[in-house]
């Protein structure tokens, strides 16, 4: 792997370390991001907060679900 | 004095850097008993005079150059994901998906790796400054990096968080140099469970005013989020040690 690699994967790993909660996390703010700025989804605005909340919390349970399902899949192999 | 919010960043970063300060303290210790206590010394404060400069110079410059929607849109984005990081660490500790942290053994496995005799006391062991060094950068790194991120508050909320850093080291200093010993009392994942829900909540409260949100109460809904959090939180640990109890328990066919 090389240096620049090596350096992404180290500030990756510091910050977050968990793809589903990078994912999870810019797939939240991306929607925010559009509902802010579509004229079509104004009517959702009101609700920004919520749904960014929501959207913290199903970040939070899915990365759980998959450390469960790791954990499992490692049990019965074992 | 510090007004009610800025007592908030002060926990939340005293907290936070309290933890790593605490595995920090373990490392300069092993370099102290594996060399010497002059070389653990220097190295230890070196890498607190680079966090200090970090902290002084980035967390200034952020205030002072870039603009407040721009920032807290910027920090809340890196708040979520760090605070994401060190809540979905923390549950899966109190479930057992995940190990708990042991100073002990980390203290332990530092100085079996350590050059065979202690060096003499007067002198400077380049081994121990490195350990030390290394030590304390890396685990003041999330540390710095907290106080840093409150820069998204204003130069009030950098400066209390910053304070809350710098209290945090100067407990776990004076309570290393009574015990003398990895701190194994210090119940880190109750701490980390905490900075996780602190760090979520402001990295929520700030992304939301970066998009225009007006949260309800103002500051007060920061309070709100964070118990919302840790509502949440509880049931998830609640919920997955059921589930890890059913999995143990089902009967083979």
């Amino acid at each position: 792997m090389n240096i620049i690699m090596k350096v992404i994967l180290a500030i990756y790993n510091f910050f977050v370390g968990d793809i589903v909660i990078l994912i999870g996390v810019t797939a939240t703010m991306l929607i925010l991001a559009l509902i802010n700025k579509v004229d079509g989804l104004e009517p959702l605005r009101d609700g920004m907060g919520a749904i960014l909340i929501v959207g913290v919390l199903a970040t939070l349970v899915l990365s759980e679900a998959r450390g469960i399902a790791t954990s499992e899949r490692s049990a019965s192999i074992r | 004095m510090l007004d009610a919010m800025q007592w908030a960043i002060f926990t939340a970063a005293f907290l936070a850097a309290g933890v790593e300060w605490v595995e920090a303290f373990t490392l300069v210790l092993a370099a102290s008993v594996s060399t010497n206590r002059r070389s653990a010394i220097v190295g230890a404060l070196l890498a607190l005079a680079v966090l200090a400069l970090l902290i002084v110079t980035l967390g200034v410059a952020l205030v002072t150059l870039v603009p407040l929607e721009v920032l807290r849109f910027v920090i809340g984005f890196l708040l979520l994901l760090f605070g994401l990081k060190w809540l979905k660490d923390a549950i899966q500790r109190y479930t057992g998906l995940k190990r708990k942290r042991d100073e002990e053994a980390v203290f332990l496995s530092n100085v079996d790796t350590a050059p065979a005799r202690p060096s003499p006391e007067e002198s400077i062991d380049s081994f121990g400054v490195l350990l030390a060094f290394k030590g304390v950068l890396l685990e003041g790194l999330e540390g710095a990096f907290v106080a840093i991120s409150f820069a998204g508050g204003g130069m009030g909320a950098l400066a209390a968080a910053s304070l809350g850093v710098a209290s945090a080291a100067v407990v776990v200093v004076t309570v290393g140099t009574f015990v003398q010993a990895p701190l194994r009392r210090i119940p880190e994942n109750t701490l980390k469970f905490v900075v996780g829900i602190l760090l979520t909540a402001y990295g929520t409260f700030w992304a939301g005013e970066s998009y225009g949100i007006e949260w309800p109460l103002a500051d007060l809904a920061l309070v709100l989020l964070g118990l919302g959090y840790l509502f949440a939180s509880a049931i998830l640990i609640t919920t997955i040690r059921n589930r890890t109890t059913e999995v143990v328990t089902e009967p083979v066919p």
